[in-house]
């Protein structure tokens, strides 16, 4: 656009011009020639210009609010109006209505019709006498005649001075007012009055703008006042109102203008000019020409009206107009007025344009812009030079810039950045349509890319321009001079000589130009993100950078763009390598050593195309550069796209600290087959974890034995050594990192890497401590006599990855997932605990004493300390030993339900030497279960950094090894009981206080204790005494007695209880009342006491362990009377000597004493009646019937003799094993007619209803029954209780 | 008189890492020479393609921004100048299809044209290109692309890897050759390929 002769494509805007106000700006009307300055009218106002605050500040705002840089689109922006404001000081100069005739020019006859300077009417007019319209007219419109004369003055308060004031005010308007009349142009006047300081009241003021108003004969719109010291907003607003009130004035003023344009045209005939040609064709304006001036004119007042779709359709029609064969086809292509017809053309075409875009039809546009470019290409073709010149191209170059800076000017908001439009959807309108691509309206970068490829068509024209041509016309021939200008479009550019010229530097520096318009469009595209396309257009301005040589500016615009190249990384190479090699032609010329080092190094890759002319030699890299220093370089992994790949693989992928694993490094080479083998200086493989480096140096020479090569593979075993990072001074530069507390692994091996070959070495990874180590990286040193070289590559986890060499021929695949990485599993602890007294089951009540054994496997000695855990409910606390160190014990720590000891240190066990350690625990009450840890953490005395631990546990039962139950009989006391009535037994009342010494006068019963107790043991145990322990209260005194001297039998030693047998024992206990007055029930508790050690005990010496059991508690001293029956055996043989001879024969006979005893604890008189049924059981002696009485607190014995009648001749078992007879007895008391039931003592039992059993004992062995007779009887035991609470309740 | 119709100048089938999978590139016509030629070289259209993903890129994240749904149509990515535009279309699985068609590269001849029973439609086709013509040119590139899949030996991840970087190109002659014969047979209004 800025190509264009200034004003021609400019918007139109209404131009506001302003009077009076002192502003820093230009005089008005230096624009006009100066011919016609000359001619031009001076409107001038006497009056000094204005210079308040006020006046300035208004001022300032109105030309803020100038439109001339808005953004050309029809959106909203929120103002209603728009103005090209400018200032004139005092006067404006306005061109001439009526040109001169010029002074050499004869007068016609008939006095001269004289048109206006810029009508082609009018000879000192360029365009005279048959141009069309030229930028001057628009300029006059544009800069010059204003549409609104805005003139300032003040208006004085001072009364003194106000009336003369307004007065000169008067005069000066209408001055103003003649003088613009008499220029002949209707720009409207408007005037504003600011009020000066002082203050005035408003209805004076009123008055004088209304006398003022009708003096100067100024429309009421076009007065304004400013009142006194108004804020700066007020002055704002004033300013806003009165710029919105103009702009209606100023709309009818292009109106009328449009109007004026339209009725000339209406007119239908073409003026003639004032004097007729007589240069030249003496051609004049056609009528369509003429109609073509005056719909531009209207399209353009129309344009300042912003009426967009009144003007687009008046250009159309200008634009049809000249391109119509009456007109452009017409005109000759070598006449001036050619190029004048395209120009007005172009102009049109651009304001069409810029209407379409207003009007948001952006596929109009475009398509617009298509079809100027080829009517005006055909035009061209077929009248003008053709389109295969450099004129041409300049001008399609010309044309897309234009469109690029229309969009760009019009802003508009699609188009925004952010937005991130390529192009914009087409208006409704055509949307159904064909459209091609390019209409639908693509951003400016588009446009700029266009522009610079033909700005390179242009080139390539201009250089095809034969050297004939390129000379000078003045050095040239006349007759070629002539054919030049026949031959070359310089339509708006250069004729050839200066284009292209032979000699010197041209005027046109086309690469320049390219450059400039790629830039444009990069940047453009980079706005938008669209970073592929930028680096393209990168690429095109690089190939023309290198064009004019400018190698540093190639360098600066490929280097970020090579080093992290989308293209690379996406594997679009041919794109890659088409800028590498340009980005190295440049850095070698601007001797970037690093980037042509680096670049050298990617381009050996076989992904590339090969370049035939191409050494492929890394070292040859710098033969060009020279340099002072030797350059270093280092390219990440990924940065560039490398040649060379490798690959780390563990065999396995676990392994144990302390050994070593084998593991391969695999390079390969992927150069350029032919080009120069690399040796590598050294290697460096970096890892995670424990293993730090492994540094592989290259070495020429290498044992043969170790080296195996086939085909391109070649299998090395390299053997490790361990370095201690303190050499770090030998580390060849490049591999300088902090290596000084980590430990190194160096090998030797070949390093010389052919093009196509992949080498292989095979180490041995010692692995160290436990976790997980991984091959990281690996970092290539290369060093030639100019430069070093370091490239770092990471390894990836691909399945080519997982080959493994098994030599140099066969492979095979590793299938593990990640072959990187190898798991270091701790080292196995060599350290064994042993318990040596374990058993399955310990007992409660029962010190636990375990002894364990603690044995060192390790091949050295090793310091160790001992940790004690028990855990489990109510762990107690327990004392570990060590004997070694001086029996030093330490005692646990005791926590909720864990008892710990830590640290006992178990001094150095020297290897295959073992320590013996003691845990005591005290008895334990309850059974219970605890879980013991010990956990040994030693250390080798050669490795004291690395701690192991072992850890062993072992569960510790704890049960209880009996469990008992118990039987309480009743038994007949053998003393008599204490009378009421006997005196003696009265309580000595002196001594009441003293109850302890007290000798017991109260009842007494004897009672037997039956336990039956069980080893719930896993073995035998040892019972050495059984006891029960009874628990005297202050009311009853209890003695008790072992009866069954069972356990006796092995003296000292005690008795052996076998696992899950029965043991009995059997206690009497006689429990006497303190006085005889308490007849209160009295309870017995006991515990039952058993005494017993392991038979397996190592040491008899140790004191038994006692269990103690506690015994149910039972009810002793009833107040209800109780009957208890006792039997014993007389030998019949006295009865024999006695008796007739009734029971000869029968000499072993028994007699059954039956004594019933009944007792009366209560404090009643009792009356009881007994009664024994006859038997054919037994025959008995006694009473029959009797009623007893019974005294309180007494007893009475009532004796039966029984004998029991056995068949004669009977079987042999009934003899000898002896029989139970049932006595019917029957106890009944009087009184409450209740039958009370017979408690049987020893050597009875009840039988199932309730009836008293006696035991007859076979004929000789009667004594030997006892115990398992009350075994039998105990099962009625339970009964029998239940028929005394029966009797209890009656 | 001589009209210039759309053909396809170049075929481009991208991977999911945006690397080249398959490049096809078909001759237009040149009034100059009377011959068919390619209208660029195989860097340019390489340019041109890679140049189209920063088009898919803009789209999607505008797609993602404004909540569209994933239509694999991208239809016109852009214009690159008057006679080559690209149209894109991507598959669920990130696979891109892109045409490059130009605008000029066949020539009718008018009477030949004048000939036809839809003549009328033909001069019409001319102009330009409608929303949906790529549509059966898309359509047959995923038939042909589906083609290739179904091939056992061919392993997706071999050409798109997973990692994210690179890839191989498509190297099955079949799918060239499929690719070819869809550049070659369209014409504007084709339905079917």
């Amino acid at each position: 656009m800025d190509e264009y002769p200034a004003g021609s494509l400019d918007q139109s805007i209404p131009l506001l011009l302003t009077l009076g106000v002192s502003a820093s700006s230009a005089p008005h009307g230096t624009e006009l020639s100066a011919a016609l300055k000359e001619q031009a009218v001076l409107v001038r106002s006497d009056l000094e210009p204005l210079d308040t605050e006020d006046a300035l500040a208004l001022l300032r705002y109105i030309q803020k609010r100038d439109a001339s840089q808005l953004p050309c689109n029809g959106h909203d922006i929120g103002r209603r109006y728009r103005f090209r404001v400018r200032t004139a000081e005092r006067s404006l100069l306005l061109p001439p209505r009526r040109a001169r005739l010029p002074d050499g020019v004869e007068a016609p006859p008939t006095p001269a019709v004289l048109h206006s300077p810029f009508s082609p009417l009018s000879p000192v007019s360029l365009l005279y006498p048959d141009g069309f319209i030229d930028t001057q007219w628009l300029q006059k419109h544009q800069d010059i005649v204003p549409s609104v004369l805005l003139c300032f003055y003040t208006l004085v308060s001072d009364p003194a001075l106000a009336t003369l004031c307004d007065n000169q005010i008067k005069t000066d308007v209408n001055n103003i007012k003649a003088l613009l009349s008499q220029s002949g142009y209707k720009s409207r006047l408007a005037v504003v009055l600011l009020s000066d300081r002082g203050a005035h009241s408003l209805d004076s003021v009123q008055e004088r703008l209304e006398t003022l108003r009708k003096v100067c004969g100024i429309d009421p719109k076009a007065l304004f006042f400013v009142p006194p010291n108004e804020s700066p907003d007020e002055l704002e607003r004033i300013g806003e109102n009165m710029l919105t009130t103009l702009y209606g004035v100023a709309i009818e003023y292009y109106r009328d203008l449009g109007r004026h344009a339209r009725k000339k045209r209406g007119r239908g005939v073409a003026p003639h000019p004032t004097v007729p040609p007589t240069s030249g064709t003496s051609q004049i304006l056609s009528l369509v020409g003429w109609n073509v001036r005056y719909d531009f004119k209207s399209a353009i007042f129309a344009e300042y009206r912003l009426e967009m779709d009144i003007a687009l359709r008046s250009f159309e029609q200008a634009y049809e107009g000249l391109l119509s064969s009456e007109l452009l086809e017409l005109i000759p292509s070598w006449s001036p007025r050619w190029n004048d017809a395209r120009f007005l053309a172009d102009v049109i075409a651009v304001r069409c344009l810029r209407c379409l875009l207003w009007n948001a039809q952006y596929s109009a546009a475009a398509r617009r812009w298509q079809s100027h470019r080829d009517r005006v290409a055909d035009f061209v073709e077929r009248r003008g030079r053709g389109t295969s010149n450099y004129g041409w191209k300049a001008w399609e170059a010309r044309w897309a810039t234009v469109m690029a800076n229309l969009i760009e000017r019009a802003r508009l908001p699609e188009f925004l950045p952010s937005n991130y439009k390529v192009y914009l959807q087409p208006e409704k309108s055509v949307m159904g349509e064909r459209l091609q691509p390019w209409e639908y309206l693509h951003h400016t970068g588009y446009w700029y890319r266009i522009a610079a490829k033909h700005l390179s068509g242009r080139r390539a024209f201009a250089h095809s321009i034969p050297e004939d041509d390129r000379r000078p016309p003045s050095s040239s021939p006349a007759s070629r001079v002539a054919s030049k200008a026949f031959t070359y479009d310089t339509y708006m550019c250069p004729g050839p000589h200066e284009e292209y010229p032979l000699d010197s530097e041209g005027v046109v520096d086309h690469s320049h130009m390219i450059v400039e318009s790629l830039m444009r469009a990069r940047a453009e595209f980079l706005k938008r993100h669209q970073v592929r396309l930028a680096a393209e257009l990168s690429l095109e301005c690089a190939e023309e950078l290198a064009v004019s040589k400018d190698w540093q500016s190639i360098v600066e615009l490929l280097r970020p763009l090579w080093k992290d190249m989308t293209f690379r990384t996406e594997g679009w190479l041919t794109v890659a390598e088409d800028l590498s090699w340009m980005l190295r032609a440049a850095a070698a010329r601007t001797s970037k050593a690093e980037l042509v080092i680096a670049m050298d190094w990617e381009l050996l890759n076989r992904s590339f195309t090969r370049r035939n002319n191409w050494h492929y030699d890394i070292s040859r890299a710098l033969d060009s550069i020279s340099l002072d220093s030797k350059p270093q370089v280092h390219i990440e992994d990924g940065q560039t796209l490398s040649f060379v790949s490798a690959s780390f693989l563990f065999r396995n992928d676990e392994g144990k600290a302390g050994q070593s694993t084998n593991g391969q490094l695999a390079i390969t080479s992927n150069a350029h087959p032919g080009s120069a083998p690399i040796t590598l200086s050294n290697i460096q493989v970096d890892f995670t974890g424990s293993l730090s480096h492994i540094i592989l140096r290259h070495e020429e020479k290498v044992d043969a034995k170790t080296q195996q090569k086939r085909g391109n593979v070649v299998l090395s075993r390299v053997s490790l050594r361990t370095v201690v990072g303190e050499e770090n001074g030998n580390q060849p530069s490049g591999l300088e990192e902090d290596l000084s507390k980590s430990v190194t692994l160096q090998g030797a091996a070949n390093l010389t890497l052919a093009p196509g070959q992949t080498i292989v070495f095979d180490v041995q990874v010692p692995l160290r401590e436990p976790g997980e180590t991984r091959a990281v990286s690996l970092t290539l040193n290369y060093q030639s006599e100019t430069f070093g070289l370091e490239q770092y590559l990471s390894f990836q986890r691909t399945d080519s990855a997982k080959l493994w060499y098994l030599s140099a021929a066969s492979t095979t695949r590793i299938s593990r997932d990640n072959p990187l990485s190898i798991h270091v599993l701790p080292r196995p602890p060599q350290m064994e605990i042993v318990g040596l007294t374990w058993s399955e089951q310990y007992y409660t009540d029962e010190p636990i004493a375990l002894e364990f054994e603690i044995i060192n496997e390790e091949e050295v000695d090793a310091p160790a300390k001992l940790d004690v855990t028990l855990l489990g409910e109510d762990a107690p606390v327990f004392t570990t030993e060590v004997p070694s160190q001086e029996n030093e014990a330490s005692s646990s720590v005791a926590g909720s339900d864990e008892s710990k000891v830590s640290g006992v240190s178990l001094g150095s066990i020297e290897s295959s030497k073992s320590l013996s350690i003691y845990v005591r625990v005290p008895a334990i009450k309850r059974s219970s279960r605890f879980d013991l840890t010990l956990k040994v953490v030693y250390y080798l005395s050669t490795d004291p950094g690395t701690p192991i631990t072992q850890t062993s546990i072992f569960q510790l039962n704890v049960v209880n090894p009996f469990e008992a139950n118990y039987d309480l009989l009743p038994r007949i006391h053998p003393d008599p009981w204490p009378s009421l009535f006997d005196p003696e037994g009265v309580r000595d009342l002196t001594g009441a206080d003293d109850t302890t010494n007290l000798i017991p006068r109260g009842l007494s019963q004897t009672w037997c204790l039956v336990t039956r107790y069980a080893s719930f043991a896993s073995e035998d145990l040892c019972v050495t005494d059984v006891d029960i322990r009874a628990q005297t209260s202050q009311t009853v005194t209890c003695t008790s007695t072992r009866k069954v001297p069972a356990l006796d039998k092995a003296e000292g030693g005690g008795h052996i209880v076998k696992p899950k047998t029965i043991e009995d024992a059997a206690f009497d206990i006689v429990a006497q009342k303190s006085t005889l007055d308490d007849r209160s029930p009295a309870t017995l508790d006991v515990s039952f006491v058993i005494k017993w050690t392991r038979l397996n005990h190592s040491s008899p010496s140790a004191l038994p362990n006692i269990t103690t059991l506690p015994v149910p508690r039972f009810t002793l001293f009833g107040i209800e009377p109780r009957v208890l029956a006792s039997v014993s055996h007389l030998r019949l043989k006295e009865a024999e000597s006695a008796g007739g001879s009734k029971s000869l024969g029968r000499r072993n006979r028994l007699l059954v004493v039956l004594r019933v005893v009944i007792e009366n604890a209560s404090n009643h008189f009792l009356t009881f009646g007994l009664t024994m049924e006859p038997s054919d059981e037994f025959a008995f002696s006694g009473p029959k019937q009797t009623t007893v009485h019974l005294l309180p607190v007494s007893r009475r014995a009532v004796t039966y003799r029984l004998l029991p009648l056995r068949e004669t001749g009977d079987d042999g078992p009934n003899k000898s094993v002896g029989s139970w007879i049932r006595p019917g007895l029957v106890v009944r008391d009087k009184y409450f007619q209740k039958v009370l039931r017979v408690i049987p003592t020893e050597g009875m039992k009840l039988d199932k209803e309730g009836g008293v059993l006696v035991w007859v004992p076979p004929e000789e062995e009667e004594v030997e029954e006892d115990s398992q007779e009350e075994e039998t009887e105990e099962e009625e035991e339970e009964s029998d209780d239940d028929d005394d609470e029966d009797d209890d309740d009656e | 008189m001589a009209t210039a119709i759309p053909s396809i100048a170049c075929l481009g089938v991208i991977g999911r890492n945006n690397n080249p999978l398959h490049i096809s590139i078909l001759p237009s016509y040149d009034p100059s020479t009377n011959a068919f030629a390619p209208v660029r070289t195989p860097l340019q259209f390489s340019l041109l393609l890679s140049s189209t993903l920063d088009v898919f890129e803009l789209r999607a994240r505008h797609n993602a921004a404004n909540n569209i749904g994933l239509t694999g149509d991208y239809g016109l990515l852009h214009a690159v100048d008057e006679r080559l535009a690209s149209y894109g279309f991507e598959t669920n699985t990130g696979v891109k299809f892109v045409v490059i068609v130009d605008m000029r590269g066949r020539r009718i001849d008018g009477s030949v044209a004048a000939g036809m029973v839809d003549a009328a439609r033909r001069g019409a086709a001319a102009v330009g290109l409608r929303e949906g013509e790529m549509k059966p040119v898309f359509k047959a590139m995923q038939t042909a692309y589906i083609k290739l899949l179904q091939n056992p030996f061919f392993d997706p991840d071999e050409h798109s890897p997973p990692s994210g970087t690179g890839g191989k190109k498509i190297t099955s002659k079949k799918f060239a050759d499929d690719i070819r014969r869809i550049g070659e047979n369209w014409t504007p209004g084709v339905t079917a390929l």
